[in-house]
């Protein structure tokens, strides 16, 4: 259940250049409202520069951008930033002000009411897991890395942006702590139906965080497509090699047992030691299974129901047809 | 001094006490003055030298300049103009306060993190708004690192201007050369160098409760 709405951001040939240098170029994309829409590309190709646009820390040199049809362009730079939720991977907490403070920034730019800004950060440390007694009115040094790059998101969502702007949030963070974070701001994405634009450089969080990719090289989009659609027609040898040799495995990480086709259950006696796999499983962690238990097959069941079984050749069957033609 | 003579004639000290806290009084007053109008000259320059950098390197040329005129020939050069006055002793010592205090200012502020202010900015902040909300917060403590060491510069500098009939403890001091008289010496000289360390630790003190999070734990 979304509470809001988030807004449509279109990106129409926006261009950015250096002199002589392009550092973007004729860019055009749309992030569906209260999507997750994730610049990739490696370094240099001018997707960091690409956000910045949109809250115009960096005025576009042509192009328009437009949020709900308004073009950014036109508004004041400051205004439009107030009503953009911004996240960074150094995060950039105020050392001198505490948590509750930080993540009260922008409500107190925008003079809400002193008792309506102390319950929506309440709110908002309670959302990220925190105790907000507890945690209010420490500062950011008394925190861990990963303590910090929750409130650093919690910071940017505190004023009900309908649109946030996330560069490498969680690159600065171990793995364990990435993922659950990644797991945490989905969970708070989707509940506040925000609309996301994230620039990253690790494709593999980019297919986990994603509803749209766009895949950035020499500040051109060479591919804009949802990350299934991406791992299975990757547009030319550079996104292929970008997405890894991998991919198909990837993309067996996006679907799931219940969706792949099944053979008629078979008498368990007749399967050895096949693995029991649930339809909620993805289809990677069930081929892991069936590599681990030395078995062709694993026998679906979703609780007591007996649903069929998942043989290698229908996984295989899924990795040829993805291939591109 | 005399053969024969204490190092210290404690009835003196009790019969002058009275002249002793005035000399305190007036040292203090020089002293806060100075450090007061230097302060807000420094930061005038420095908020000038981070708005148009090239103007820094001129600025801290010219202090430093200052800084370097031996402050008895500085006395020496204004009395002609500004006379035996409190005047001619303040413009000798907020003179000397100006460069520790800029360069402090400006390494305070240029020393914030770079993704604070990107961050301020993002989020909205005017350059104003970044200025007064997360620069000069963020450089309290080297600013006040800054004022401790013109303070500290300033307390010892006030006992020259004993010479142009200022001084505060620096009034004993001449008097304990003049006559030959230890004790007048020694409560100048101690007397001035307890002042500086007691006006430290009042710093300090202040800064603590002014930056509570470089404390926290």
């Amino acid at each position: 259940m979304a509470a809001r709405r988030g807004a449509t951001v279109e990106l129409r040939e926006v261009t950015k250049r250096y002199g002589e240098t392009v550092a973007v170029d004729r860019l055009s994309f749309t992030a569906p409202a209260g999507r997750i829409c994730v610049l990739i590309g490696p370094s240099g190709c001018g997707k960091t520069t690409s956000l910045r646009m949109v809250n115009r820390l960096i005025e576009p040199t042509s192009g328009e951008i437009l949020i709900d049809g308004h073009n950014v362009l036109q508004e004041d730079p400051t205004e439009l930033r107030r009503r953009i939720g911004y996240a960074i991977q150094q995060v950039g907490l105020f050392p001198h002000r505490t948590i509750g403070q930080n993540v009260a920034t922008v409500p107190e730019l925008l003079g809400w009411p002193a008792a309506r800004i102390r319950a929506r950060v309440d709110e908002l440390l309670s959302l990220i897991g925190f105790e907000p007694a507890r945690m209010r009115d420490r500062y950011p040094a008394q925190l861990s890395g990963g303590e910090r790059q929750r409130v650093g998101v919690a910071r940017a969502m505190a004023a009900e942006p309908p649109v946030m702007l996330m560069d490498e949030p969680f690159a600065a963070v171990d793995p364990i702590v990435r993922e659950r974070l990644q797991n945490e701001f989905l969970q708070l994405q989707r509940a506040q139906g925000i609309t996301v634009i994230f620039v990253t450089h690790d494709i593999d969080e980019a297919i986990k965080l994603g509803d749209r990719i766009a895949i950035m090289r020499a500040g051109r989009l060479v591919q804009y497509a949802p990350p299934a659609e991406l791992l299975a027609h990757p547009a030319d040898d550079f996104v292929a090699r970008f997405v890894g040799s991998d991919r198909g495995l990837k993309r067996l990480a996006l679907l799931t047992v219940g969706g792949a086709e099944l053979d008629p259950p078979v008498d368990p006696s007749r399967l050895g030691g096949a693995p029991v796999l649930s339809p909620a499983m993805t289809l990677r962690d069930a081929l892991s299974q069936m590599l681990a238990s030395e078995a062709q097959v694993g026998m679906v069941r979703d609780g007591d129901n007996y649903l069929g079984v998942l043989t290698l050749s229908h996984i295989g069957r899924l990795l040829r047809s993805e291939q591109p033609t | 001094m005399t053969a024969g003579e204490p190092l210290i004639r404690w009835d003196w000290l009790a019969s002058h006490a009275g002249e002793i806290g005035q000399r305190v009084g007036q040292h203090l007053e020089l002293t806060v003055i100075a450090v007061a109008v230097g302060l807000i000259i420094s930061f005038g320059l420095s908020l000038l030298a981070l708005r148009i950098p090239r103007l820094y390197g001129p600025i801290t040329w010219t202090t430093g300049i200052l800084y370097t005129i031996p402050s008895l020939a500085l006395f020496a050069l204004l009395v002609p103009y500004t006379g035996l006055s409190l005047l001619t002793a303040e413009i000798g010592l907020v003179s000397y306060t100006l460069l520790i205090l800029i360069r402090n200012i400006v390494a305070g502020v240029r020393g914030v993190p770079e993704e604070v202010r990107e961050a301020a900015r993002g989020m909205g902040y005017t350059d104003r708004q970044i200025l007064w909300r997360v620069e000069l917060p963020l450089a309290l403590a080297v600013i006040f690192a800054g004022i401790r060491v013109a303070t500290i510069t300033t307390i010892g500098l006030v006992t020259v201007t004993a010479l142009i009939g200022e001084g505060g403890m620096g009034y004993f001091i001449t008097l304990g050369i003049q006559l030959f008289f230890s004790t007048a010496l020694i409560v100048g000289a101690l007397g001035s160098v307890l002042l500086a360390m007691l006006a430290d630790a009042s710093l300090v003190l202040v800064q603590r409760a002014l930056t509570p999070w470089t404390h926290a734990r």
